[in-house]
């Protein structure tokens, strides 16, 4: 928390969170047996290359693109679930070795653990990240970011017994619960259907604006990144996806999701979105 | 149909088909239709019963009670069963997170599992010297391949999700072990141990033929007396024996399953 408030200096507040250096990944095969007879000649899927990106803090932002073209992947070496093969991370000047608490990581698929009830999904992660924490601690905390998230009755249902968007819930307080300052988010609300998606991305918005995280959401939705980011990142399509845009989306905070669709700057970054989008898709599905 | 209807119905059905089984059954021995002498239901059930009323006289080791021998046999299969669970479980751990075991272990197991355990009895014997310790150690190899092979397909198998967030929250390996892999392959070590347990209980009988004591050394000594009503006795609560130690298992995978 004092980091946070320290944040009070002007000058401090845009220097980037968030910095990727010529980020490069290849998905190597794995050697058969009767490869280690055919010396070299490893080839691979280049996945993404050449990657420069700065993210600045408390900022929120989208990264949009084809699908197949490496946005997971990107978000995997952030979060340090996987290693580059070239180039660097580097969060608050100091190059990443691998996964840490300082991050939050929300999937797709929410990836609650079935055998656990919701809180002691959340205890889990405290107790992982915290292990001095007393016992009694743990559950307060997991009370508390439950409560956030609207969640609290459920706190002893299984997995099982929620619905998708309940389940993305408990996923996004399990996630902040353990007070990162950067959360990342791999196409949270892609499972989920039209309406609970608006509702999620309202609860979003208005915890990021109360707990003051950097947000990397990956999306395909057009809509959703221009409701939600401050700039939206857009990739070519794979392999060996590059980052092809950078937009900054200067639209008002709070945002509506009604006005803000007849807001002349919002149509005009949607078209190009869309334009780009259209383009890209058009060169995957006609390789393939 | 009325569900309340429907199970006594079944109730009905399942009493009526054993009835008339008894019946033929009856009818068939006492005419002679098989071979001679072959014993009746009437017959096989008097002794069913005069077995159960007294179930545990000794009158030395080659006249025990019927429950005497069934607890002597399962004695044997739980502490044989249950040293195989616990080498089973932390081995197949083992073969599911790691290449290098997986590869160096695994022929051993593709190479032992098809043998029947039987084979090992000898061994057992030449090695211990001593009856008691080659049934369990014959109940050992038997229980050993399933919980093992179901226990390494689990981890190998295990939902990358689960494992991808205990990365992510920085877990070492003892955590993502004991509170992520384990819970999660529960239900994959439960179906093995069920098969174990069955396979456990079908070589019991045939190794204690040879061993001297337990229920399958009762059939053995009924043979020898000539004595099949004894053995349809036997036949019976072997079979009863086993239904309920894998509706046990059955109940058990019920509380840890997961699925929708």
């Amino acid at each position: 928390m004092n980091k946070k408030s320290s944040r009070t200096s002007t000058s401090n507040e845009n220097y980037s969170h968030l910095e990727l250096v010529n980020l490069g990944k290849i998905f190597f095969k794995e050697k058969k047996f009767i490869d280690f007879r055919s010396k070299g000649n490893r080839s691979g899927f280049e996945a993404i290359k050449d990657i420069d990106l700065k993210i600045e803090k408390n900022t929120f932002v989208s990264i949009i693109g084809p699908s197949g073209c490496g946005k997971s992947t990107l978000l995997n070496l952030i979060a340090g679930l996987q290693a580059p093969t070239s180039g660097k991370i580097i969060i608050d000047g100091q190059a990443i070795k691998g996964p840490g608490p300082d991050r939050g990581v929300i999937f797709q698929n929410y990836a609650l653990m079935p055998w656990l009830t919701t809180i002691q999904n959340i205890e889990f992660a405290l107790n992982t990240v915290f292990p001095a924490k007393t016992k009694a601690d743990v559950k307060e905390r997991a009370r508390k970011y439950l409560r956030m998230v609207g969640l609290e009755k459920a706190s002893n249902k299984f997995p099982k017994e929620l619905s998708g968007g309940m389940k993305q819930r408990v996923a996004i307080a399990r996630a902040l619960s353990i007070n990162p300052n950067m959360l990342l988010m791999d196409e949270p609300f892609g499972a989920l259907d039209a309406l609970t998606r608006s509702y999620l991305q309202d609860e979003l918005l208005s915890i990021w604006r109360k707990n003051k995280v950097t947000v990397v959401l990956i999306t395909h939705s057009i809509e959703e990144a221009l409701l939600l980011s401050d700039k939206i990142v857009l990739m070519s399509s794979g392999p060996s996806a590059i980052i092809s845009e950078e937009i900054s989306v200067d639209l008002e905070r709070p945002r509506d999701r009604e006005k803000i669709e007849q807001d002349p700057t919002y149509l005009k970054i949607k078209m190009r979105l869309e334009k780009h989008l259209l383009r890209e898709t058009r060169a995957v599905e006609e390789v393939t | 149909m009325n569900k309340a209807i429907s199970t006594r119905l079944t109730f009905a059905v399942a009493i009526l088909s054993l009835l008339i089984f008894i019946i033929l059954w009856q009818v068939i021995a006492q005419q002679g239709l098989l071979v001679k002498n072959f014993p009746g239901s009437f017959k096989t059930i008097g002794s069913l019963i005069w077995w159960v009323s007294d179930p545990f006289f000794d009158n030395g080791p080659n006249d025990l009670g019927i429950g005497t021998n069934l607890l002597i046999s399962l004695r044997r299969v739980l502490i044989g069963y249950s040293l195989a669970v616990l080498v089973a479980i932390p081995l197949g751990v083992l073969m599911g997170m790691s290449k290098l075991a997986q590869s160096s272990l695994n022929p051993y197991v593709q190479l032992l599992k098809p043998v029947s355990p039987l084979a090992w009895l000898p061994v057992g014997l030449f090695v211990f010297r001593n009856s008691e310790i080659t049934g369990i150690f014959v109940i050992f190899i038997t229980s050993i391949w399933p919980t093992l092979i179901n226990t390494a397909f689990g981890v190998a198998s295990i939902n990358p999700d689960y494992l991808r967030v205990s990365k992510s929250l920085g877990a070492s390996k003892s955590i993502t072990i004991r509170r992520v892999i384990l819970p999660a392959i529960m239900p994959n070590i439960l179906a093995g141990m069920r098969i174990s347990m069955g396979t456990a209980w079908l070589v019991i009988v045939a190794a204690e033929m040879l061993l001297g004591t337990g229920i399958g050394y009762f059939i053995w000594n009924e043979w020898n007396n000539l004595s099949l009503e004894n053995i349809f006795v036997a036949i019976i609560i072997i079979g009863f024996t086993g239904f309920i130690l894998d509706q046990f298992f059955g109940f058990l995978q019920d509380k840890f399953d997961y699925s929708i």
